[in-house]
């Protein structure tokens, strides 16, 4: 009824200066949306572009796919290895950081005083924040008097942690995982919360205990979370680079596609130019990777679900 | 009081009776504590360390980096506090993040409402491009180079400035999702009453869209807060260094001095876990709304 009471142009209702005002706050609130959202998108591959460099009175030049050609033809030092860095650090993350959270999920979905309290506790690295949390590892892992290289050095174990070139890389992931657990983890409970009780009952009823009841409930029916989840894993590990600037700054087989943009275009080279190609060949990976996966993953929703 | 139907209702069967008291024999029970402790040493062990070396003098810390300290001290913190500019630092880091969130929460609303309401074209357009935006992060070097072009680097009111923009997304998208879920009717009741746009917006819509209003600045202000990249690329001036910069650069300058790092990391995490504490309902059901 309310529906065809409607009329077309409910601004009509506001007065003059209210509809100003309205569009006035519009405006606005679109501005920074344009000026800090979209045209540093945009931006970002014209300046890919140039040799732009940032330093004072150095001259800027249009040098079509001049950066591009370099990255993939002149062995730009760490480039092709940061693609494989990149996929160790992707895989590494998206995999692990699911299989801990979905059982973390499974732990603390229930409403009772213990699993409130460590649902908390599980999101507390990601209000400490990437520097804190890295600080934090840093000082675990020390490699003169961490209290790790103290317990281990009794079995005669040493090694330099965040600075050897077979355990950086773990060892970020470990990070990285640990400090986005809760989220993931919230994200599956919701998930969890969704599946309505009557079926859980019903595969109780029916003899379904434990795992068989996981894999043939559970999982089925959580196959959107699911899909959430592993999306913004890969998206978000490929992309990310904050954590890794604070524990490694890209060295010691950690450098990602992410931390290797940074460090080109604000690290000695100052190349803006290059540092800008870099990053965005990573928003075409993370459209490549993600069109498929996001593809991939409906389809298995609707398998599952039906 | 709960009536018997609420209670008959809560009771979910379930595939093993509950165990009357404390019994160690319950295979079951002893699994759920078991997996409850390795949890909370999972996430409160690493922080519980860097807590209790902070007592330490670094003399012990040296001898026996894992025994409690004996006689706990406070003069760490004394000497963090001190050596670096911790105290103006987390000063710049409550400023900018917390007037960031508040713009950030205040241009949110005015898009969401005339987009939930379709007062301007194309607002469907406009919402899918929010969407889009919470999905893709922001390229931080062409943000540099505006950021030096409009002045807005190495500056106060530039890095809030800079800072608004990452909130949005979110914001528009919780907000006009609460909007839409407010009657048509509330909004032509209060123009009929002669009640102007903005103070509707401000006397009735925001008190109803509370509970959405404190997540979206909350998500926004640990944004800003936590930001890392943003501080090294867009300010150069230590006096303008929120903590996340000062504390990396303390840990620095200090990477030997372990008790008096583990003070400064304490006190920097100090007034976010207060913050947190106090509103770990809300920040829990945001991370829930922000995977939809």
């Amino acid at each position: 009824m309310a529906a065809t009471y409607r009329t077309p142009s409910k601004v009509r209702l506001l007065s003059r200066p209210s509809r100003l005002v309205m569009w006035l706050g519009v405006a606005i609130g679109l501005a920074f949306f344009l000026l800090f959202g979209i045209a540093p998108a945009v931006a970002n591959i014209v300046i890919s572009l140039t040799d732009y460099s940032g330093l004072a009175g150095a001259s800027t030049n249009f040098t079509g796919l001049g950066n591009y050609t370099t990255l993939f033809t002149t062995q730009w030092p760490g480039f092709i290895g940061s693609l494989g860095d990149s996929l160790y650090f992707v895989v590494g993350v998206t995999v692990i950081q699911n299989a801990i959270a979905l059982a973390l999920a499974h732990r603390l979905q229930g409403t009772s005083r213990t699993a409130s309290l460590l649902r908390i506790l599980a999101f507390l690295p990601i209000v400490l924040g990437v520097t804190v949390v890295g600080i934090v590892w840093l000082l675990l892992f020390d490699p003169q008097s961490g209290p790790v290289q103290s317990v281990l050095g009794h079995a005669g174990f040493h090694s330099a942690f965040f600075g050897s070139g077979s355990l950086a890389m773990p060892l970020t992931i470990m990070v990285q995982v640990w400090q986005n657990l809760g989220f993931t983890m919230v994200v599956f409970i919701g998930g969890l919360k969704a599946i309505p009780p009557e079926i859980f009952e019903a595969a109780d009823i029916d003899g379904a205990g434990g795992w068989r009841r996981f894999r043939r409930v559970t999982w089925p029916l959580m196959a959107p979370v699911v899909s959430v989840n592993i999306t913004f894993a890969v998206i978000g590990s490929l992309t990310t680079y904050n954590l890794i600037y604070i524990l490694t700054d890209g060295q010691f087989g950690t450098n990602t596609l992410g931390i290797l943009a940074f460090n080109t275009a604000f690290g000695n080279t100052a190349d803006l130019g290059l540092g800008a190609s870099m990053s965005v060949i990573l928003l075409l990976l993370a459209i490549i990777v993600a069109l498929p996966l996001v593809a991939y993953l409906q389809h298995r929703e609707r398998r599952l679900l039906a | 009081m709960s009536t018997t139907g609420y209670a008959t209702r809560q009771a979910k069967p379930r595939s093993t009776p509950p165990s009357p008291g404390f019994q160690l024999r319950n295979p079951r029970r002893t699994w759920r504590i078991t997996t409850g402790i390795l949890v909370a040493l999972l996430f409160a062990i690493p922080v519980l360390y860097v807590v209790m070396i902070s007592f330490e003098s670094q003399g012990h810390f040296v001898r026996s980096p894992l025994t409690p300290p004996a006689s706990p001290t406070f003069s760490n913190f004394s000497a963090a506090w001190s050596q670096g500019d911790l105290g103006p630092e987390v000063l710049n880091t409550i400023l900018y993040s917390v007037v960031a969130a508040a713009i950030s929460v205040a241009l949110s609303l005015l898009i969401a409402f005339p987009i939930a309401r379709r007062l301007v074209r194309a607002s469907t357009f406009i919402y899918r491009t929010f969407v889009i935006g919470v999905c893709i992060p922001l390229p931080v070097i062409p943000l540099f180079i505006e950021a030096q072009r409009l002045d807005l680097y190495n500056s106060r009111i530039g890095y809030i400035l800079l800072h608004v923009e990452p909130g949005l997304p979110l914001g528009v998208i919780l907000l006009t999702a609460f909007v839409m879920s407010v009657p048509e009717e509330l909004d032509e009741a209060a123009y009929l009453e002669g009640c102007g746009y903005l103070r509707y917006l401000v006397r009735i819509v925001t008190p109803l869209a509370w509970p959405s209003i404190v997540i979206a600045f909350l998500y926004s202000l640990l944004q800003v807060w936590n930001d890392i990249i943003g501080p090294v690329v867009f300010l150069s001036d230590p006096g303008l260094f929120p903590v996340t910069r000062g504390v990396y650069n303390f840990y620095g300058a200090n990477v030997s001095a372990y008790t008096i790092l583990a003070a400064a990391v304490v006190i920097v995490s100090l007034p976010v876990v207060a913050l947190f504490i106090a509103s770990q309902r809300q920040l829990l059901r945001a991370s829930v709304i922000a995977s939809r």
